[in-house]
């Protein structure tokens, strides 16, 4: 039995793991770094030790001092979340090795799939269609050039250790190919230390359709359905659904069987998601896997009742799944909005500051995952992800009137945001007819930047918000009256309703 | 000293503010009640609707606001200040004459440019690198670069001028 976890993460995701911990009643122990120190995963958690300087080196993917730290307070466990360390397979040896249970996949199923060359190799070989391409990197200019003539311009050269779109080049034609090549292979050199570089064919305007899976460690595997991430900037994700509009069941049951049998291959426990690019004719071509928990996990608990950080803290014990493939079935629509501290009319460079106002949207069909609260201080260290507002209906159309409503609900000052973007995708035609796919922010968007996009916002607003500037310039308002004091008697007695 | 200009979305608009609870917009009469809640929260009520405003303060004469869910910046400057800024913007394009400055605090990840080197406008001339991202700075305009004021690899905080192009 897990008694107590070392959550080695920080924001939403850590605030995230604490709640499952406090309802599993797991003492939560939370590790922060300097920058970190007024945080809301540190408010929260039983127990919260101090781990390093802000930068992510020092503190959050230190490894040697995080695995004595976990070893010192006597954590049964520790729960990586995303981002950070939870995909880096020699911290998840290290922590094995240590006596600790890792909340997740074994080391070598993260290895297996890490290298995407292997994993590509690997999936292949187990009945997963994977995007034509090499399944090795390029050895020379001559023959990378004679593999890419093979399967057809435009081609992508993509880094064997990457992710994150780093080390990612778009060959059109072959008089580019050479100087791609080299360009992609010092991203690649830079970004993860190693400039091996493969090619894969480029899929025109795909959706990006991802499955998730779960697995316990007697060999019972389920699938909870699929999501819909195509609305995404430089390969990171903004809104994302479950299920998604395109996916009918003849589809679904062949992408779900490719996304097991992905996960047997590499002999995979806990959670994970197997990501598809998926074509307008409806053909899927692995991507690549996550072996660990979504961010966006939460659009899969909506439509399925599971909590998935639970199922994973379960799993890590031994215990078989709490359910069978049978039971689970998709029941309405969810959707998820990132909320992310940037300046979305300025290139999107990051916001920073401390948070002076922070209202949460609510009410029915509303959740929202959150890692701030006012003073929680948006540094410039660490990813800009603040919140997730996640919508759920009975149908599509209702997840998105209430995501709208959330929306325009949810009052935050201090750092800029792009609500007001993600507002904007709500009520566009691509978006709701589901038409949509992964180029969507970069063609129908990014044109509209910086004033186009909100020109045709309502005329109400525009005229309410320069009355107030005219009001706060000409420092007309007053400050609330010093009477509203906490009143101590009790005047509603007699009033009370029955 | 009662006159003003709000800029939003390219558009101006005239206000003058009268009696306390009226002011004159685009020529129009309109009747408001304003309630601060907090520094940042505003509740400005006008005919019977009430408009919950979110409101960051992002310079002298800039605020931004939030409202349902739609975001807008506003420039507001009295009629006078307005003349002065029209008049520098003439005086601005004649010199020709403009700079690149740090948006937020991170470091100088990469120059592109270096001093005597042509520049066109909307090209990117500096990466900065903050929040473990790397972010495009452009140039503001058409020019030659003028003075670098910082090296690749430093930090900087936010607002710092890093090049002038003339």
């Amino acid at each position: 039995m897990i008694k107590k976890i070392l959550i080695v993460n920080r924001g939403e995701i850590a605030v995230r793991i604490i709640k499952a911990c406090r309802e599993l009643s797991i003492t939560s122990a939370a590790l922060y770094s300097e920058a970190d120190k007024d945080s809301l995963h540190v408010r929260l958690a039983d127990e919260a030790y101090f781990i390093g300087a802000s930068p992510s080196s020092e503190s959050y993917l230190n490894v040697p001092k995080i695995i004595a730290l976990a070893k010192q307070i006597n954590a049964s466990a520790i729960h990586p979340g995303y981002g950070f360390l939870s995909e880096n397979a020699d911290f998840i040896q290290a922590v094995e090795e240590a006596g600790i249970i890792f909340i997740g996949p074994r080391s070598e199923s993260v290895r297996l799939m890490g290298d995407k060359t292997s994993a590509r190799k690997l999936m292949s070989t187990s009945n997963v269609p994977i995007v034509p391409g090499t399944t090795s990197p390029i050895a020379s200019v001559e023959e990378g050039k004679k593999t890419a003539l093979e399967i057809g311009y435009p081609i992508l050269l993509k880094a064997s250790a990457g992710g994150g779109g780093k080390g990612m080049r778009k060959v059109i034609s072959e008089s580019e190919f050479e100087s791609s090549l080299s360009a992609a292979q010092n991203e690649a050199r830079k970004a993860f230390g190693n400039p091996a570089v493969y090619i894969e064919k480029f899929i025109e305007n795909p959706k990006h359709i991802e499955v998730q899976i779960i697995a316990d460690h007697h060999g019972n595997y389920a699938h909870l359905f699929e999501r819909d991430c195509s609305i995404q900037r430089r390969h990171q994700k903004v809104i994302e659904e479950a299920p998604s509009t395109f996916v009918d069941e003849e589809l679904r049951k062949k992408l779900t069987t490719a996304a097991i049998n992905a996960a047997r291959a590499c002999g995979y426990y806990n959670a994970g998601t197997i990501e598809f690019l998926v074509d307008k004719h409806k053909n899927f071509y692995f991507l690549e896997m996550n072996t660990r928990l979504q961010v966006e996990h939460p659009v899969t608990e909506l439509i399925t009742g599971l909590d998935l950080v639970k199922e994973q803290i379960s799993i890590a014990e031994g215990k078989p799944l709490s359910f069978r493939q049978e039971d689970i079935s998709i029941h309405g629509h969810a959707i998820e909005c990132r909320v992310y501290a940037e300046d979305v009319d300025n290139n999107f460079v990051p916001s920073t500051g401390r948070i002076k106002l922070h209202r949460r949207p609510d009410g029915i069909g509303i959740r929202v995952d959150t890692g701030i609260d006012p003073f929680s201080n948006v540094s410039m260290f660490y990813d800009p992800l603040l919140t997730k507002v996640i919508a759920w209906g009975r149908t599509r159309q209702e997840a998105i009137e209430r995501m709208k409503r959330a929306l325009g609900e949810y009052k935050i000052a201090g750092v800029l945001t792009n609500i007001a973007a993600c507002h904007w995708v709500l009520k566009q035609e691509q978006f709701t007819d589901g038409s949509f796919d992964i180029n969507f922010v970069e063609e129908i968007f990014m044109p509209l930047i910086p004033d186009k996009w909100k020109a045709e916002q309502a005329q109400d607003y525009e005229d309410v918000v320069s009355i107030l500037a005219v009001l706060l310039k000409s420092k007309m308002c007053e400050p609330l009256p010093s009477e509203n004091k906490v009143q101590k008697t009790n005047k509603w007695t007699g009033q009370m309703y029955e | 000293m009662n006159e003003y200009v709000a800029t939003l979305n390219g558009k101006k608009k005239t206000f003058k503010i009268l009696d306390s609870g009226k002011l004159l917009y685009n020529e129009k009469e309109v009747e408001y009640s304003l309630l601060k809640v907090s520094e940042y929260s505003y509740l400005l009520k006008i005919g019977n609707k009430v408009y919950d405003i979110t409101t960051t303060d992002l310079s002298q004469d800039k605020f931004g606001f939030l409202v349902d869910g739609h975001y807008f910046e506003t420039v507001i400057r009295t009629k006078l200040q307005e003349k002065a800024q029209e008049l520098q913007n003439i005086k601005n394009k004649e010199n020709h004459h403009d700079l690149i400055k740090s948006p937020m605090p991170g470091m100088i990840l990469k120059i592109k440019k270096q001093v005597g080197d042509k520049i066109e406008m909307g090209e990117s001339v500096v990466i900065l690198e903050a929040m473990k991202m790397e972010n495009d700075l452009h140039a503001p305009s058409s020019g030659v670069v003028k003075e670098i004021f910082v090296k690749e690899g430093s930090s900087v905080e936010k607002d710092v001028v890093l090049l002038t192009i003339s």
